[in-house]
């Protein structure tokens, strides 16, 4: 019974824990673009690379260009322009280079695409691997079972209970009932 | 005679030693002819001698000041103090290549002194690896990019130091990160060692598990250093910016990371050979691209100083490295079988393999990330870049599951366990992250990324401190004091236990940069004196620049008050600095004052005569924590690597002889012996009688056991 109520409280908190997030996504969705002003110029700052400097974006250049471009950005939003129209005003004049993300689409969607694709090969990888050797042991184990062939069931019962009694004396996680006792 | 042509001499001589190891050390090994070793040993030392003469002699050509040699001239000057003059030893790329080869040499020799207990059969391949290593870099240090060569005529003043390095992180930063690349070699050398001679037996894990501990702290170290310094001195609030040659330096800590986890699973299981032996040969063809990336100028990067033609050759020996061990692993993989099968999924060689995923994944995708600009460019002649906003957005969540993965890891038994524990250890963390979830909207932070990633971090927290509190009590319930109980988990059971360790920093950490993403505010303006900027609650008043002039450098500070809640908090003077010969290039000195859990940035930007000012103010929450959790980790591991003084004997009583007994039963071709692990957790092995040293090939079951010391473990000392 005592499992079933850890089980149920858990699942309660995960089941908390997820009404929060979706709560939080609707509000946002919903309050949209309430960022202030300064916040969009980052916004849109940081997702170009400043043109004269090494590795550094708009947003976090210190270098002269940097700062006019992010007045430029700050003018064009106040004028009432989206943040793709100003990230394609300076995609225009300085070539797709000067994004930071690769676009999503033609040759870079690669870019986004092969790493993906290999994490989710990979997931089904290790579930295929994992599933052979979840069902080969039975092989294994004949084996085991074979040269253990000669010992005397009773002995072998009487070992294997002091290794996980010493195992359990150990390790808290395989003792959980002493543990509640304390 | 100039201390130059004694470097020079030095460095031939050394590659000839080198060479001589090589050869003597595989002759020696196929032929069984002892001796031979044991000259390839002396000569390994040899090779370490003269690389530490060239070393001091360049030391001594760059303290004398002997303009005479090109790379004293081109790195440092006379106005330089002392320890920036020792400095630009590795400042530029023919110093960078010695310190490597030097440093090689020392861990060779370390290698060589502490061999005694390492399986000796590997020692001369492990030897031949390493010196194979260093002949490569000592061709390149003699004949492409030697730091010895001296000019027609000896100017009177030097060039100096790149006025970027001239800061105290770059003391220590650079040597870390070469010397962190470098100790990749040590694992690598040993993966080589096992392929050639097929003895991957568990004498060769703890080594190998010892020396990928090694280089993964000096990595580690490495890194946060250069964090810092970049965090110190480029001047945008931040401390990583997916930045080329930071991935490069990520990428080996990556998948050494995942190597020292699926290790374990090798450890006590005999699975996963196969993938551990190409983790550690991908660290070190990936710390080798790392130097090569930074070196060959291929990719632009803040971090890179020094572009040259070196760059082939360094793609050369990438490829060899590569191509060498494929073959190895091919002719070898029939030997690799793994001894033993999964039980269950849920289980910690399960979650191990899990979190393996995830690093790999992590790994592969910064790699991809860094190299793709150099495909687009090649495929399509389109030029492109991929920043931080690309790797934000497929690592970060990546490091979201991690961060989870490394909290419900360790509430998984090994083989399989069982769902009631399973449910009940979850429960703590579980509360953890719900208190943490309906917390923060409280507290008003409304963003749901930052939610859920705050969320996973204390669901971790939870999961680690709860483990370290049921340790502690089960402790405590035999008369510890808490506080000792807390000290004796760390000493008895050091790897698990700095483990954990080194979780809780990363937690720390993550919460750190979580902090510092989402919540920086950042803001600049041009100030006269008197006038103020608010920012995030803090006033900062300007006052006034002030100009000073000392010897090779000219400067400018601000005079600056933080101001909080009409309480004035401190003078900051954020400024610039103009280095000699590099005019165009001035260096800024950050004012950095943390209040708190949050820091306050202020770069000066620009200024014009001493009443106006241009500067940015970054606020960065939670951002100490980065480097807080940094150290812990750093802690961790030294706790997980320091070696035992004492082994423990396991307390075999009846159970040993019970085993024996029944071993003996068994047609008399079992044998049960007991395998004690250095953090004093033992393995039961019964095995075949036969080679079950050699290899563990034929063991038939094993069975962690690890013990506590109150069960009446007697304690020897190691001879």
């Amino acid at each position: 019974m005592k499992q079933k109520r850890s089980l149920f409280l858990v699942l309660a908190l995960v089941a908390l824990i997820g009404a929060i997030w979706s709560f939080m996504i609707l509000n946002t969705a919903r309050r949209g673009a309430n960022q202030t002003l300064d916040q969009r110029v980052q916004d849109v700052a940081s997702q170009l690379k400043c043109p004269i400097c090494q590795g550094e974006s708009v947003a976090d250049s210190p270098s002269q260009l940097a700062q006019e471009m992010r007045g430029v950005i700050r003018q064009q939003l106040q004028s009432g322009r989206s943040e793709q129209q100003v990230v394609q005003y300076f995609v225009d004049r300085y070539g797709q280079q000067i994004v930071w993300s690769p676009p999503w689409q033609g040759f870079t969607l690669l870019a986004w695409l092969v790493p993906i694709a290999l994490l989710l090969g990979g997931a089904v990888l290790l579930f295929i691997v994992l599933r052979d050797w979840y069902t080969a042991p039975r092989v294994g184990t004949n084996d085991d079972d074979a040269d253990l062939a000669g010992i005397d069931e009773a002995q072998l019962q009487r070992y294997r209970a002091q290794i996980e009694e010493e195992l359990a004396g150990s390790d808290p996680i395989f003792a959980p009932r002493r543990m509640e006792a304390n | 005679m100039y201390f130059s042509d004694v470097g020079s001499i030095a460095l031939i001589l050394a590659l000839g030693f080198a060479v001589y190891t090589v050869v003597v050390a595989v002759l020696g090994a196929t032929r069984g002819i002892a001796p031979l070793v044991t000259s390839a040993k002396r000569s390994a030392l040899t090779v370490t001698f003269f690389l530490l003469v060239a070393a001091s002699a360049l030391i001594i050509s760059f303290l004398i000041h002997d303009f005479g040699v090109s790379y004293v001239q081109q790195e440092s000057n006379l106005a330089m103090p002392w320890y920036f003059t020792l400095s630009a030893f590795y400042g530029g790329q023919e110093g960078s290549l010695l310190y490597w080869a030097l440093m090689l040499s020392i861990f060779s020799a370390v290698f060589i002194f502490t061999s005694k207990r390492a399986p000796q059969a590997l020692l001369p391949y492990v030897m031949a690896t390493l010196m194979s290593v260093e002949v490569f870099f000592l061709i390149m240090l003699a004949i492409v990019s030697n730091p010895f060569v001296r000019l027609p005529v000896a100017p009177p003043d030097g060039r100096g130091l790149n006025p970027l390095l001239m800061d105290p992180g770059m003391l220590v930063h650079p040597p870390m990160l070469l010397m962190g690349y470098m100790s990749f070699s040590l694992p690598f050398a040993f993966a080589v060692a096992a392929l050639i001679t097929g003895k991957l037996n568990s004498d060769w894990l703890r080594s190998i598990r010892r020396w990928m501990l090694v280089a993964w702290s000096i990595q580690t170290t490495g890194l946060l250093l250069g964090a810092w310094w970049a965090y110190h001195v480029l001047g945008w609030g931040g401390y990583w910016g997916w930045d080329p040659v930071e991935n490069a330096a990520l990428l080996p800590w990556l998948t050494a990371t995942a190597f020292l986890h699926s290790t374990m699973v090798q450890e006590r299981r005999g699975m996963l050979k196969v993938w551990n032996l190409g983790l550690v040969i991908a660290s070190f063809a990936l710390s080798i691209f790392g130097t090569f990336e930074v070196r060959s100028g291929i990719i632009s990067s803040v971090h890179s100083f020094a572009y040259s033609a070196v760059g082939p050759y360094f793609l050369t020996f990438l490829a060899i490295i590569v191509v060498f061990s494929i073959v190895l692993f091919l002719y070898r993989l029939p030997r690799l079988r793994p001894e033993q099968e999964f039980d269950s999924v849920i289980s910690r060689e399960g979650a191990f393999l899990f979190n393996n995923l995830l690093l790999v994944g992590v790994a592969f995708a910064t790699f991809w990330g860094t190299i793709f600009p150099i495909l687009s460019e090649a495929v399509r002649r389109q030029t492109m870049t991929v920043g931080p906003p690309f790797y934000n957005h497929v690592n970060g969540p990546l490091f979201v599951l991690l961060v989870l993965a490394m909290g419900v890891g360790p509430l998984l038994a090994w083989r399989r366990t069982s769902s009631r524990a399973l449910w009940r250890n979850l429960l703590v963390p579980a509360i953890a992250a719900a208190a943490c979830a309906i917390i923060l909207p409280l507290a008003g932070i409304s963003n749901v990324w930052a939610n859920i990633a705050f969320a996973a971090c204390s669901f971790t927290a939870g999961a680690i401190i709860y483990e370290f509190w049921r340790g502690m009590r089960v402790r405590h319930s035999h008369g510890e004091s808490y506080f000792l109980a807390f000290n004796m988990l760390l000493a008895r059971y050091r790897r698990r236990y700095g483990g954990y360790l080194v979780h809780l920093g990363l937690v720390l950490l993550a919460v750190g940069v979580i902090g510092s993403n989402f919540f920086q505010v950042e803001r600049d303006a041009v100030l006269k004196p008197g006038q103020s900027l608010n920012v995030a609650g803090y006033q900062l008043t300007f006052l006034g620049n002030i100009a000073y002039t000392t010897p090779g450098m000219d400067a400018v500070n601000s005079q600056l008050q933080i101001w909080q809640d009409g309480r004035l908090l401190r003078y900051i003077y954020p400024g610039r600095q103009f280095y000699q010969n590099f005019d165009n290039q001035p260096t800024s000195q950050i004012s950095i004052t943390t209040f708190g859990l949050t820091d306050v940035y202020v770069f000066l930007a620009d200024w014009q005569g001493a009443t106006s000012a241009t500067i940015r103010v970054f606020i960065n929450p939670l951002t100490p924590l980065v480097w807080l959790g940094g150290l812990l980790m750093l802690a961790g591991g030294i706790i997980c690597w320091w070696p035992e003084r004492r082994r423990l004997r396991i307390p075999v009583k009846e159970t040993y002889a019970e085993g024996a007994a029944l071993a003996n039963k068994g047609n008399g071709d079992h044998s049960v012996g007991v395998e004690v692990g250095p953090s004093g957790e033992g393995t039961l092995v019964v095995a075949r009688v036969g080679d079950w040293s050699e290899e563990n090939k034929n063991i038939v079951s094993k069975a962690p056991l690890s013990h506590r010391q109150d069960t009446g473990a007697t304690e020897e000392p190691t001879a």
